[in-house]
């Protein structure tokens, strides 16, 4: 793999409510705002952007289905490909924060442990508001995963969010590999997370 | 809900494009489209793209279909047809997964737009635009040129297993994926890996997707469904979560493997499947090896044999979820994961934990706990198995369940309404569940399920009434049926398989389930012996389909390539086949109810092939419920196979009490949804008879009702069912009130369609007798959790009461 222009392949799934603004986070994000969305004809669409972390280039796939919000709960076959998680709500409507709440006590009665952050989103209108800071707040902390509250309209937030989930990957990347190495074990990197996954969780 | 289908389709069709094909510097481009009005730019904008996923050659005129998602995660069916002789190709989207009709749909306009009138073509396709979509098992019949041509369309009703070779879909992945390959896929899929299949051929690639997605009911594929990809999609296959993608092979060729990852690849030309998972060794190993089993069986392929295989497996590993289910009086029902997998046995139970994380069960599990909590209940054939497969396990837990749904629907004042607007067929077999209730009934049948599963020898008859009867029949109505069919000797066919399931699974049984040492005697054992002396599996060929299309279609059509070949092995049928059943009984109609034609599509059809077709007969004829249906005219006679869509729960149309049935229309929109309330042994009657006829097995006291009432009528069966059931057939269907009550809500559909116009006072009626009389409101509020026995005898008098009123 020569050829490739980047140290490190991240894919990512951006999960919340249709109408939370994940697509707009997206585009906000990726280097190829051009280009047409497929989500409403394929129900799938993804990102791309590279970015530098400790200069280290890192090409992010940045991944979005359709219809999740009938999913009562989603399950770990879901994420199982992917090194992270982004969970998406909109601060201006209660029931897309309900709904991520439940994903992600599923996931932790699972003991999946998948990098993640939390993202309460279309946060420019206060007035229209009702997902407090401070609940999303309380409920990020009992997760342990950070929250952003970001603006993908008014662009804000939106760059840190991504960094702070590619950094999260990142880190937890290396730290496998250590662990690989200290283990002198030959084993496929995927397989490797699952397995020292977990063990730490469970 | 976890449907992917839509529901409440008002229109046959969403929009007709013509496409011209990609040139040098232009992309394809949609030359017209019907009706103007459309307007959705994201799948118009796509269809192009789908209609020349790639740069091909056309030798033979080829139909395939793909699928657009939308936002909501529900699918768009696109349905394209290329000619070699045609510049353009012409696509039709709808919401409906109806493959056989839609590529119907496509022949036929195929020439009109060779006509020289040009008016004839929009003309046409306004007509069915605005034609409304009837229930399910009635047809849709519009006039063109200028009157002097109709095309039909059966509307097919819920819970029809793809059969072959009427299912088109299920014959091409069937021919061109041997078994094993078969069981590669089904186990990847229920790890719900990314997988991809690939064919040079369009046709058999979405073909084989489909199938793919239908052999996993009665879950239904939640991730990523693209049974074509264009080229200018291809970046998709670097998606991380689960996907099942059909990738035409010059497209294929272009992606780089190594960016894949883990990926399995079948591919459908060299039947070939690519995997880097030893997922089918990891299922557990006796769902595999009786799934083997069953697959091997070349004389059960004809028909729904191969998707009744993969229906049991699934019945093995997840039917325990009802055992799961907690009900606390005045909440709803809930799933206890842990109970699931403690009540099942040890060997399941690594990979049932497993099953749990999986996308596709979840979706399953909510959407019982919805149908339940609604009081909708269901019928379906995934219950009906299920109750065949445990009958023994859990009288309690039936009961209990049973109890739950008639409590669920006291509760749910609203009952009616939510069942109307909701237009699911479930809600009949949860009436039906609560009527059955006879315990006597259960023990009766536990008793010779028992018996069965200790003789083997014995099973005959079971085997013939699941197989038979469950599989097509779901939709038919059993009753008519087994008149005209009784004669016929026919259901000798899968017996062998079933009975060899049945003894499994009783063995299964047996091991977790204590309730089920089979106590009671029933009579028939005497059928059990009889029937184990014929191994015989009468295959059902459909060989008069293809020519039927042609018959129906009063136009000359184009030669169409159809791809359908019947089984591998036809000539192991001949030998069978031939002896069985006899045509002719079953032709003789059904009671002559000229109104009654609407009968589902399969049931229809298959009738007529029986007819036509002395191979087809045997096994056809328990399960179409020839009896119903009225002798149709050739032309009438539509493509059986509508249920392309046999995951998806079609919105049943309403039943008619004609049969004496109390049955609720509820109209929603385009479907009407028919509540029954009757008792619902009509299937069970059947399915009987045939297994009676062919071994003096007693016959059902019905006999007296049927003999009165008219085929058509299932009804009748059902008023006997408390005895008959028992005492003839182990026949599960019979203890098992969702089983019963889907065959009932098909019965009753069928006899619907008879006479469109009486619905409404019959729905009055209907609903002033059961809503109120109900036999199961009464169980209800009288003894809740107690007995059903006493009811059935009361069924039976208020349906012939009913009858005889409707009549």
């Amino acid at each position: 793999m020569a050829s490739r222009d980047y140290d490190h392949l991240f894919k990512l799934l951006i999960i919340g409510d249709s109408g939370v603004g994940k697509s707009s986070l997206l585009l906000r994000f990726s280097d190829n705002t051009f280009t047409g969305s497929y989500i409403t004809t394929i129900g799938v669409d993804f990102k791309i952007k590279t970015v530098n972390i400790d200069d280290e280039k890192v090409k992010l796939q940045i991944w979005d289905t359709a219809g999740q919000e009938r999913f009562r709960t989603i399950t770990s076959t879901y994420y199982r490909g992917t090194h992270g998680v982004v969970i998406v709500y909109d601060v201006t409507n209660g029931e897309t924060f309900a709904n991520v709440k439940r994903w992600l006590h599923e996931i932790d009665q699972n003991c999946e442990v998948v990098n993640r952050v939390l993202v309460g989103n279309k946060n420019d209108t206060p007035d229209r508001k009702v997902v407090l800071t401070e609940d999303a707040q309380r409920f990020a902390d009992t997760m342990k995963i950070q929250l952003f509250e970001t603006s993908a309209k008014d662009n804000i937030n939106v760059e840190e969010m991504f960094m702070t989930i590619t950094r999260l990957v990142l880190k937890s990347k290396k730290e496998m590999k250590q662990l690989q190495s200290a283990q002198n074990d030959v084993v496929n990197l995927r397989d490797k997370k699952k397995s020292s996954k977990k063990s730490k969780c469970c | 809900m976890s449907s992917r289908i839509r529901e409440n389709v008002k229109h046959f069709f969403e929009c007709f494009c013509e496409v011209v094909p990609p040139s040098e510097d232009k992309d394809a481009w949609i030359i017209q489209q019907y009706p103007d009005k459309y307007k959705d730019q994201d799948s118009l904008r796509s269809v192009p793209k789908f209609a020349y996923p790639y740069k091909f050659e056309n030798t033979v005129i080829q139909h395939y279909s793909f699928v657009l998602t939308d936002l909501e995660g529900k699918w768009t069916f696109g349905f394209c047809r290329h000619d070699p002789k045609s510049e353009t190709a012409i696509v039709i989207l709808s919401y409906l997964p109806w493959h056989q009709a839609f590529y119907k749909f496509l022949d036929t306009i195929a020439v009109l737009m060779h006509s020289s009138r040009t008016e004839d073509l929009s003309e046409f396709l306004s007509a069915v635009y605005s034609t409304k979509i009837v229930e399910p098992g009635k047809k849709i019949s519009i006039l063109f040129n200028r009157g002097q041509s109709s095309f039909i369309v059966d509307v097919p009703k819920p819970f029809q297993l793809p059969s072959i070779p009427e299912n088109r879909n299920l014959t091409e992945y069937y021919n061109a994926v041997d078994i094993n390959n078969m069981m590669i896929i089904f186990a990847s899929m229920l790890y719900e890996r990314r997988i991809i299949f690939t064919s040079k051929q369009l046709k058999r690639l979405s073909a084989c997707v489909q199938s793919a997605n239908d052999i996993i009911y009665p879950m239904i594929w939640q991730h990523i469904f693209i049974p074509v990809l264009p080229q200018n999609l291809v970046d998709c296959l670097l998606a991380p979560m689960p996907f099942l993608i059909g990738v035409p092979e010059d497209v294929f060729k272009k992606v780089i493997r190594s960016e894949l990852g883990d990926v399995v690849v079948l591919d459908a030309d060299a039947n070939t499947v690519e995997t880097p998972f030893d997922d089918l060794n990891n299922l557990p190993q006796d769902v595999i090896t009786s799934l083997r089993k069953q697959l091997r069986n070349k004389s059960a392929v004809l028909g729904d044999g191969v998707s009744r295989a993969f229906l049991r497996a699934l019945v093995q590993l997840i039917g325990g979820y009802r055992d799961a289910l907690k009900f606390q009086p005045g909440q709803k029902v809930t799933f206890d994961e842990e109970r699931f997998i403690d009540t099942r046995p040890v060997s399941l139970q690594p990979f049932l934990r497993k099953m749990l994380q999986l996308q596709i069960f979840q979706q399953f599990i909510e959407e019982r706990l919805m149908m339940l909590n609604t009081g909708r209940g269901f019928s379906d054939e995934f219950e009906f198995e299920l109750e065949n497969y445990s009958a023994k396990s859990g009288s309690k837990l039936k009961q209990q369940y049973k109890e739950w749904t008639s409590t669920m629907r006291k509760e749910g004042t609203a009952f009616f309404k939510s069942v109307k607007d909701k237009a699911n067929p479930a809600m009949k077999s949860a009436v039906k569940t609560v009527k059955d209730g006879g315990k006597g009934m259960k023990s009766a049948y536990k008793g010779l399920r028992s018996k069965l599963k200790d003789g083997q020898g014995g099973p005959g008859p079971q085997p013939l009434q699941n197989g038979d009867v469950k599989p097509r029949s779901a939709p038919n109505s059993p009753t008519g049926k087994r008149k005209t069919l009784a004669g016929l000797t026919a259901p000798v066919a899968t017996y062998r398989k079933e009975a060899s399931l049945a003894f499994k699974n009783a063995n299964l049984q047996r091991s977790y389930s204590p309730l089920s040492p089979g106590s009671q005697p029933i009579t028939p054992d005497v059928l059990d012996t009889p029937r184990s002396g014929s191994p015989i599996d009468i295959p059902r060929i459909d060989l008069m389909n293809e020519m039927k299309d042609f018959l129906e279609l009063n136009l000359d059509t184009p030669p169409v390539d159809r791809s359908l070949k019947p089984v591998r092995s036809l000539e192991n049928f001949k030998n069978t086949t031939s002896p069985l059943g006899s045509p002719e009984r079953r032709s003789q109609p059904p009671p002559p109810r000229p109104s009654l034609h609407p009968l589902p599509s399969l049931s229809s059809s298959r009738f007529y092939r029986d007819t036509q077709n002395l191979l087809q007969s045997p096994l056809e004829g328990p399960v179409l419920s020839p009896p119903y249906v009225p002798p149709r005219k050739p032309h009438q006679l539509l493509q059986e196979e509508f249920f392309g869509s046999a995951t998806k729960p079609v919105v049943v149309g309403g039943g008619h009490s004609e049969n004496g049935d109390p049955v609720f229309y509820v109209t929603s929109k385009n479907a009407v949804d028919v509540v029954k309330l009757t008792p619902p042994v009509q299937c069970s009657p059947n399915r009987r008879k045939q297994a009676d006829d062919t071994e003096d097995l007693i016959r059902l006291d019905s006999a007296s009702d049927l003999d009165d009432f008219d085929p058509l009528k299932t009804s009748s069966s059902t008023s006997s069912y408390s005895t008959p059931t028992h005492s003839q057939a182990p026949p599960l269907s019979v203890s098992n009130p969702l089983y019963n009550s889907s065959y009932e809500n098909h019965t009753i559909r069928a006899n619907d369609g008879l006479t469109p116009t009486t619905f409404d006072r019959h729905d009055q009626d209907l609903l002033q007798e059961y809503g109120l009389d109900f036999n199961f409101s009464g169980m209800q509020s009288n003894k809740p959790t107690s007995s059903f026995d006493p009811f059935s005898p009361t069924n039976k008098v208020k349906t012939q009461g009913q009858w005889t009123k409707f009549e």
